[in-house]
């Protein structure tokens, strides 16, 4: 896996260029727009959900005292969209470029790593964003570089996720709509809109669905290195990023066989 | 030994029709696994042996599996059972420009479909200026596709694929791109590439084209090869098939006309047909192939050497030639009352490719006077023995000497 994947690196940064190079070059403001999405959606969910259903967040690290539910909600929906985003841009990859796997014979999974590619650029926008928010907050520390790993290991997951994904709605044209109803109710499934504390006091089954939830423990995990500047337990980086290369490898095994045949699939 | 550059093994190639692919996971749930029993055998037992540095031909009609052998050899489609073997870098130009992205300049596409075939990106740089005067469209390569015409666009389609230094190149009914001057650069340089010792293989119902492309040619048949060998040879003889099939098929060339039409002179023309060398009636004439058209006639009276004039209109409209017994000196005597057929031999027609009208004129001895006149006798198709189409409507004898 590792040496088709440093073979054929040209090809997938060329479409990744491709994909920098035209995803907002039709509009004027280009790569705001990516910020745009997010940040309303923070808006709109930090407002409904501190102000109407007044969900309470933990202290921060820097000042138990101080909560910033923003702060909170935004390490959380950064977390998410780094996988989430893998997975749906995966899994329309390959039927964007139908054209080109019907008429010429190439790896299949390079366009897909290629936009990916372009995706970690758009995510590397929102994590800016949140580092600027917890500097404002005043909220800084040693933890943060563990974020590096854990989202490498969200990454990884998601991509993993999304080559299986993408050869299946390959095959079957309503997976895409499946993984967008399933992906809407894993959203709220993790622990991005509340802390864990709220629902381990009132509801203890779903507390325990959502412990489930592999995403759990990723955000979870940010919650910790981000927010409350806390070390997660030591094992917990490394069995996240084990996780999410098992998963990645699993993937990618998964869609080279089943990818054989793509140009008659398509 | 010969070296050979793409080596099928015996390659068979199955299509599930409707059933088994594309399905909803609702169908396949309901109905559990699909049934197998919509195959279609694209390809069937396939043998092809391209030698290195040969251009090789594929023939037959649609759906005859050409198309499908080329994608097989492309690595598109894997074959059902078989073995495929190609040595050397693959170009295929099955689609040219498949995989230009409408918002990015030329020049962008040409890097990008450098990278796509495989090259890396030194071989890439050093192509893109050959690639941008070949396709000549300097002035326009840093605007985005999406604006050019689709002349423009296979233009540098065609020109990334052959740029890209294949070994073996494939084209599928590609070469007609372009206007005039660029489709003579395209064979230009594809003779280029075939005296450089690359190996090509052209899928075509331009026969005439692979004639002077191809050294061998195979012809497919419903996913089967009916014949390999020397190209004039094949062509030939796939082109006798398709004649004969064609003639099964379609009505003979023959007129009968009513009685309501025709004018009460002492001479009427009552049918025509058209036959070949023995006297067998044709559904369609072949160029260079000697027929004859006969004209039945009913005579009331005793009549005086008449001059039956036969004339020849182009489907398109002008009129191409005219004959008649008594230019070329046949004089048909005193005729006495009956029925009497003319046969004028046109030997080694000389019509080209297309369909012709026949109009009948009887004159009397003097030529002063008509007899008979009737206007669209007959329609004739003129098809090819050779594959070669011309240009204009008749073919004339030339020598040709040099002092």
């Amino acid at each position: 896996m590792l040496t088709a994947l440093y073979q054929q690196r040209a090809l997938v940064w060329a479409f990744a260029g491709r994909d920098l190079s035209t995803r907002y070059r039709t509009s004027s403001l280009g790569w705001l727009w990516s910020l745009v999405q997010p940040l309303i959606q923070l808006l709109i969910y930090a407002a409904v959900f501190s102000l109407v259903f007044r969900v309470q967040a933990p202290g921060l690290g820097s000042d138990p005292e101080r909560t910033s539910f923003a702060a909170f909600l935004f390490t959380g929906m950064v977390t998410w969209n780094i996988f989430s985003g893998l997975v749906i841009q995966s899994m329309n990859s390959l039927r964007s470029n139908s054209e080109l796997l019907r008429k010429v014979r190439f790896a299949a999974w390079t366009p897909i790593l290629g936009t990916s590619l372009v995706q970690m650029i758009q995510v590397g926008l929102e994590v800016l964003v949140l580092i600027g928010m917890f500097i404002f907050l005043g909220n800084i520390g040693i933890t943060w570089i563990l974020a590096v790993p854990i989202l490498l290991a969200a990454a990884l997951f998601g991509q993993g996720v999304g080559f299986m994904l993408a050869i299946l709605n390959a095959r079957f044209g309503d997976v895409q709509y499946i993984v967008t109803v399933t992906l809407g109710a894993l959203y709220f499934l993790t622990p991005i809109l509340y802390p864990m504390s709220l629902i381990e006091n009132t509801a203890s089954w779903l507390a325990w669905i959502v412990e489930l939830n592999p995403m759990t423990w990723f955000v979870t995990a940010m919650h910790d290195v981000m927010y409350s500047l806390q070390f997660p337990p030591t094992w917990v980086v490394p069995a996240l990023l084990a996780f999410g290369m098992a998963v990645f490898w699993l993937g990618f095994t998964v869609f080279s066989r089943l990818s054989k045949d793509i140009g008659e699939i398509l | 030994m010969t070296e050979y550059a793409i080596e099928a093994i015996d390659i068979s190639k199955r299509f599930s029709r409707f059933t088994d692919r594309r399905d909803t996971i609702k169908e396949r749930l309901i109905r559990g696994k699909a049934k197998r029993s919509q195959d279609f055998w694209a390809l069937k037992h396939v043998n092809l042996q391209v030698p290195k540095g040969s251009v090789y031909g594929l023939i037959g009609h649609n759906g005859s599996g050409k198309s499908t052998m080329l994608k097989v050899i492309s690595g598109i489609y894997r074959p059902t059972s078989g073995t495929i073997t190609a040595r050397g870098r693959l170009a295929a130009l099955i689609e040219l420009g498949a995989g230009f992205h409408p918002e990015m300049s030329g020049r962008e596409n040409i890097k990008l479909n450098g990278s796509i075939l495989g090259l890396s990106k030194k071989e890439i740089t050093d192509a893109t200026d050959e690639i941008i005067d070949f396709s000549g469209l300097r002035d326009f390569i840093d605007d985005p596709v999406k604006h050019y015409s689709s002349g423009m666009y296979v233009r540098l389609g065609f020109s990334v694929a052959v740029h890209m230094r294949p070994d073996i190149l494939l084209v599928d009914e590609v070469i007609a791109v372009g206007d005039e001057e660029f489709q003579r650069k395209c064979f230009d340089h594809l003779y280029a590439l075939r005296k450089a010792g690359k190996t090509i293989v052209v899928v075509s119902h331009g026969l005439g084209q692979l004639e002077g492309l191809c050294d061998e040619v195979t012809w497919l048949d419903h996913g089967e090869v009916q014949k390999t060998g020397p190209t004039t040879e094949i062509i030939n003889a796939y082109l006798e098939r398709v004649n004969t099939e064609e003639s099964a098929r379609s009505r003979q060339v023959s007129a009968t006309r009513s009685p309501l039409e025709i004018v009460n002179n002492e001479l009427a023309v009552t049918s025509a047909t058209i036959t070949d060398q023995n006297n067998a009636p044709l559904t369609h004439t072949e160029t260079t192939k000697t027929f004859n058209i006969n004209v039945t006639m009913e005579i009331t009276e005793e009549l005086l050497g008449p001059n039956l004039r036969i004339a020849f209109q182009h489907e398109t409209g002008p009129l191409v030639t005219m004959v008649s017994n008594h230019r070329v000196g046949a004089d048909f005597g005193v005729l006495q009352p009956g029925t009497y057929t003319v046969s004028a031999t046109i030997p080694n027609n000389p019509f080209l490719p297309g369909r012709y009208r026949v109009h009948i004129d009887v004159f009397d001895y003097t030529g002063t006077r008509t007899l008979d006149t009737w206007n669209e006798v007959l329609e004739f198709p003129v098809r090819s023995a050779s594959g070669e189409i011309g240009q204009g409507f008749v073919t004339i004898p030339a020598t040709f000497t040099i002092t």
